[in-house]
């Protein structure tokens, strides 16, 4: 346990850092502008109207207009259902790019704000890593839009590469690089006790320099406590493990290892590996895939809410099977492919172990991240990416795509 | 230092909740004053202008008034059977929003429902709004959300708050392993610790000034001092005394805040023996100085929604004046939303979003 020695006070928090001077100055300003005019108010009938017209006063308004005020808005670069996305850059340095993601009031929440912003911007204000998307600001507009500063990724994302088969050309070196970066963020998440619950090669997003970042928190959510249970509708079906398909309730990272292991074997074979139509699909392509799901090789799997299996029981495919399909891998590659995709989410590696493992060191080297393979024209893409909300846009993709929480476990 | 450490100075908890006392009493300070010269200026210009004016809180007022309107959440919250954690983050959310909000600018009553159905929000608690307004009667689903977002900017989009409890849950199995101690006195530690943490942080600026695991420490000391001092010797073995006692110090000082509103306080804000009859007056006084404008929360909310679809509207009209030079791209694009939007509603997307 550690003891976490002397914090010292970060007297900055509100002053230094986030430079907000001195909301008094502010203050004075704001009033002569606003209320401080009698004329202003009077002309307005209704008494709510006015309070909602007079600028800012609170120190809370203050603040988020200081934020607001860091950052130029400049043209749109896409627009989606639920989010619209701009270039921006920071007021005082214009070569610093933003995507501002403004989000839209959706109509058909009527609950409040929608659990998938909440989600996004509670995770993204505590993680920050190289491979995660930053999230520089967040401040919301007069017409109480929330608008996430977000970094700037202008290379789209890896599904992108993986299925240009046309003009992309990558290899295992390149593989590697790749996968270390992805590894290292699951790993982050889950050290910071987040599970990302939808990790698939469209939510990885490359940035100018070739650094891969995952994205997309909007289902994220804290490690549970043990005797809180959690949904399992959640994870793309195609990237979705065996225990999430059988209903588990308690579960961990190892739901993101699964998925991780899947992006791997899409990189190898460049078409995602286990493709089912439907959730009793995705279980009999997985049971083709590794091997059918038994109390031999997964002790209590039988007691899982949801436990159906085909009669027909397939045995563990062996080394000789995957080498046979992902030998470009190496033989390292394979075993932790494997590892990866061990049906009992107890023996299935850790994100830690993965990043321990041999194949980070064997040849090839992976490739340096400004020599990676990139889509040519990408600028167009980021707005694309960033407002994308899986299962709209790309109508053709709409089947893996199963993106709903339950909210059953709810009151 | 250690990484943990540096881990924990990324959170939001350090970046942007995390003040001195002198700062933090002077962001009150300035919090207060606003709304005192705002509602001031407000009083005045509206016809006939109130003459003399109102008597405002001081923030003195204000902070005795927070405790009990926390004391009030806390209550609300477990009458809705809700976790420690939920109830510790509603509180924490109220706590924050009043720190740079006055309560004389919005009521805190309101307040009270709106942090406790965001706190469940954001941590995945996923309350249905009506099922949660029908818990209080008198209280409707729309006078719940009507702060939600004025809550939100309020806490600067923070929505992750650092709880001691599991902290105490590992010191605890941490003593166990020592095996020093026998287990009724583990017990009985545990208890007592858990019952601090549940109100004395929330009541106090603990989690302003202090982390997560000096607040936890802090209230082990207050439960057996023995203990603490164990666990200290084991960490800091084979490390200078003053490393050691420059920790010993800051969890003493938290400690001391702590002791301020102890767990036996809980009783005495609820009888309201004390509490209600002194609250009587500071209430009566906060009936009598609030902001006019913000007393209806609901009203506000819809008037600044209105204002936002005029804007809106302005917008479009432009844009299809501007059409009659082209092709109408507003209209059609319109439409391709609408049918989108139409497509997430027949297939249950309503959720949301990805990056």
């Amino acid at each position: 346990m550690a003891v976490s020695p002397l914090i010292v006070h970060p007297t900055s928090a509100l002053q230094g850092a986030r430079a907000v001077s001195s909301p008094l100055k502010n203050a004075a300003s704001a009033q002569t502008s606003s209320n401080g005019t009698p004329l202003a108010v009077q002309v307005v009938p209704n008494a709510a109207a006015a309070a909602a017209q007079s600028t800012s006063l609170d120190l809370a308004e203050q603040l988020n207009d200081e934020e607001k005020r860091k950052y130029v808005k400049g043209k749109k670069l896409g627009e989606g259902t639920y989010a619209n996305v701009y270039l921006g850059f920071l007021r005082n340095d214009p070569s610093h790019l933003v995507a501002i993601k403004k989000i839209k009031i959706q109509k058909e929440y009527t609950e409040g704000m929608a659990p998938d912003a909440v989600r996004e911007i509670k995770h993204l204000q505590e993680l920050s890593h190289p491979n995660i998307i930053t999230m520089h600001s967040v401040f919301s507009s007069k017409d109480q839009n929330l608008n996430l500063v977000l970094e700037y990724l202008p290379l789209g994302d890896l599904e992108m590469l993986i299925h240009d088969t046309e003009h992309i050309r990558y290899g295992a070196a390149d593989i590697k690089a790749w996968m270390g970066m992805l590894t290292r963020a699951v790993w982050f998440c889950h050290e910071n006790f987040v599970l990302h619950r939808d990790i698939k090669p469209n939510n990885l997003l490359i940035a100018a320099d070739g650094e891969v970042k995952l994205a997309d928190f909007g289902l994220a959510r804290s490690f549970s406590d043990p005797y809180r249970p959690m949904t399992s509708n959640v994870i793309t079906r195609w990237y979705r493990p065996p225990e999430l398909l059988f209903g588990a309730q308690h579960y961990s990272g190892a739901v993101d290892v699964w998925s991780v292991g899947l992006v791997l074997a899409e990189l190898v074979i460049r078409t995602p590996y286990i493709a089912g139509n439907s959730e009793i699909h995705q279980i009999q392509l997985i049971c083709q895939a590794v091997g059918t799901p038994t109390e031999d090789n997964w002790p209590g799997v039988t007691k899982l809410p949801e436990y159906t299996v085909d009669k027909e029981v397939i045995p563990l495919r062996g080394k000789d099977h995957y080498m046979a399909l992902f030998g470009t891998l190496g033989v390292e590659g394979v075993d932790l492919l494997m590892k990866t995709l061990s049906l009992d989410p107890k023996k299935r590696i850790t994100a830690r172990d993965m990043l321990k493992h041999d194949w980070w060191h064997k040849d090839p080297r992976p490739t340096r991240k400004q020599d990676l393979p990139k889509k040519s024209g990408g600028q167009g893409k980021v707005g694309a990416d960033l407002k994308r909300r899986p299962g709209i846009i790309e109508e053709d993709r709409g089947s893996k795509v199963a993106r709903k929480l339950d909210f059953g476990p709810a009151k | 230092m250690a990484t943990e450490d540096a881990r924990y100075r990324q959170s939001s908890q350090y970046r942007l909740w995390s003040f001195s006392p002198s700062h933090l009493q002077s962001l009150r300070e300035k919090t207060n004053s606003l709304a005192i010269s705002h509602i001031s200026n407000r009083l005045r210009a509206s016809s006939p202008p109130v003459d003399p004016l109102p008597d405002f809180l001081t923030p003195a007022d204000e902070a005795l008034l927070l405790n009990f309107y926390i004391v009030d959440l806390l209550r609300a919250a477990q009458f809705c059977d809700l976790p420690t954690e939920i109830q510790a983050t509603a509180a924490i959310f109220f706590r924050r929003f009043y720190l740079t909000n006055s309560l004389m600018t919005y009521p805190p009553r309101a307040l009270t429902m709106t942090c406790i159905f965001f706190a469940c929000k954001a941590e995945g608690l996923y309350y249905r709004l009506q099922k949660f307004a029908d818990k209080f009667p008198g209280t409707t689903g729309e006078e719940v959300l009507a702060a939600e977002f004025v809550l939100c900017q309020g806490l600067r989009f923070a929505f992750d708050v650092r709880h001691p409890y599991r902290a105490l849950e590992g010191a605890i199995m941490e003593l166990r392993r020592l095996g020093d101690f026998d287990e009724s006195r583990l017990a009985r530690a545990h208890q007592r610790t858990r019952d601090v943490l549940k109100l004395s942080p929330l009541l106090t600026d603990a989690y302003f000034h202090y982390t997560p695991s000096q607040i936890m420490f802090g209230a082990l000391s207050m439960a057996d001092e023995g203990l603490l001092q164990r666990l200290l010797r084991d960490a800091f073995a084979g490390k200078s005394e003053s490393a050691k006692n420059q920790v010993l110090d800051v969890i003493q000082s938290c400690r001391a805040m702590l002791e301020k509103e102890p767990p036996e306080r809980r009783t005495s804000y609820w009888d309201g023996s004390g509490s209600k009859e002194t609250m009587k007056p500071l209430n009566k006084k906060l009936r009598k100085c609030r902001d006019p404008d913000r007393v209806d929360l609901v009203a506000l909310q819809k008037a600044r929604r209105e204002q936002a679809l005029q804007k809106a509207k302005a917008k479009t009209t432009t844009r299809e004046e501007s059409d009659i030079f082209g092709a109408s791209n507003g209209k059609i694009e319109d439409e391709e939303r609408e049918a989108k939007r139409r497509r997430v509603v027949g297939g249950g997307d309503l959720l949301g979003p990805p990056l």
